[in-house]
């Protein structure tokens, strides 16, 4: 993260002269920020596919938590919200840059497809099928591990 | 309604901006077909944890600051070297053409002048050759033989009479 941050501050520091004041500043070094971070993802390593013997244990019981109560939106400590998003991170380093971007923004930031459009330079609807197939990756790749999850779990009630 | 209707449901928008109208249209449906159940607990667990991602907050190091001046002075430096390394590989070219030229400008000042005298000396020299000068030479040499020849013939006949 700080790798980025700093990338972000020396990239608008040495090209603070191309910025030729048509839009806005934020918006200028908004989209410095994101291609300096797809950049960035897309030169590191894409990790292999997380299964749940990847998980930590605090991973595993906070989708064992969620999976009992998926559909209530339950007030999280903080603690299990930084294993949370750990584990949304190493989800998300399974899957393309282009992915991660919109998954962070449209469903994580609640931005719309319009800001992610402007952001990238993409157009709108290349950002709405990007998210469709993000969506689609995320969501194969929790429903495995909760699968295995549950298969853990009447492996152990099974014993017991 | 089909299982597909409800994943692209799913899929299609994020699930915290369903309508609840959906949501509830998607809960029914999820209680009896078991695939979409598992698909609707999938994208439900991927929307809470992507908003836990995002509701991070990063605190930089207290070093930051510096750090980020340190790598900008050191990129600044880098830079410069790199200008002089091209610089001096402008200027190596540029001696290096200067030199071409001034070795072609004396080759051909004082190489091919030479081998030209040489060639017309050597071709004189020769007495088989076929020079203009060399033909014009022999024909008067032999036309002042024969007229030679011609007059002691003459006189040595007018002799022989006497």
């Amino acid at each position: 993260m700080e790798e980025a941050a700093q990338e972000v501050f020396l990239k608008a520091f040495t090209e603070l002269g191309s910025y030729e004041g048509r839009g806005s500043m934020e918006g200028w070094l908004t989209r410095i920020t994101t291609n300096t971070c797809l950049n960035l993802i897309r030169s590191s390593k894409r990790r292999p596919e997380l299964t749940v013997s990847d998980l930590t244990e605090d991973q595993s019981d906070w989708l064992d938590k969620n999976l009992t109560d998926a559909a209530t939106q339950q007030h999280q400590s903080s603690e299990r919200s930084l294993v949370a998003a750990d584990l949304a991170g190493r989800v998300l380093q399974t899957m393309p840059a282009d992915d991660q971007l919109v998954l962070t923004m449209i469903d994580g930031e609640d931005a719309s497809v319009k800001d992610v459009a402007e952001m990238t330079g993409w157009s709108e609807s290349k950002v709405k099928t990007q998210a469709f197939r993000a969506r689609r990756r995320m969501r194969e790749a929790v429903e495995k591990l909760l699968a295995g999850r549950k298969g853990r779990r009447a492996l152990s009630d099974a014993r017991s | 309604m089909r299982d597909e209707h409800i994943i692209s449901l799913i899929e299609n928008t994020s699930l915290g901006n369903l309508s609840e109208t959906d949501l509830t249209v998607i809960r029914a449906h999820a209680q009896e077909c078991s695939n979409c159940l598992r698909a609707f607990e999938a994208a439900q667990v991927s929307l809470r944890l992507l908003k836990e991602h995002a509701a991070v907050q990063f605190e930089p190091s207290p070093f930051f600051h510096t750090r980020v001046l340190a790598t900008l002075r050191q990129r600044q430096a880098g830079n410069d070297a790199w200008a002089f390394g091209r610089l001096w590989r402008a200027a190596g070219a540029l001696a290096s053409s200067m030199v071409a030229t001034v070795a072609a400008l004396a080759f051909l000042t004082f190489v091919i002048p030479d081998r030209q005298v040489a060639t017309i000396s050597q071709a004189s020299l020769n007495p088989n050759g076929y020079s203009a000068e060399e033909v014009i030479l022999d024909q008067a040499q032999s036309e002042e033989v024969s007229e030679g020849q011609l007059l002691t013939t003459i006189y040595d006949g007018d002799e022989e009479t006497r």
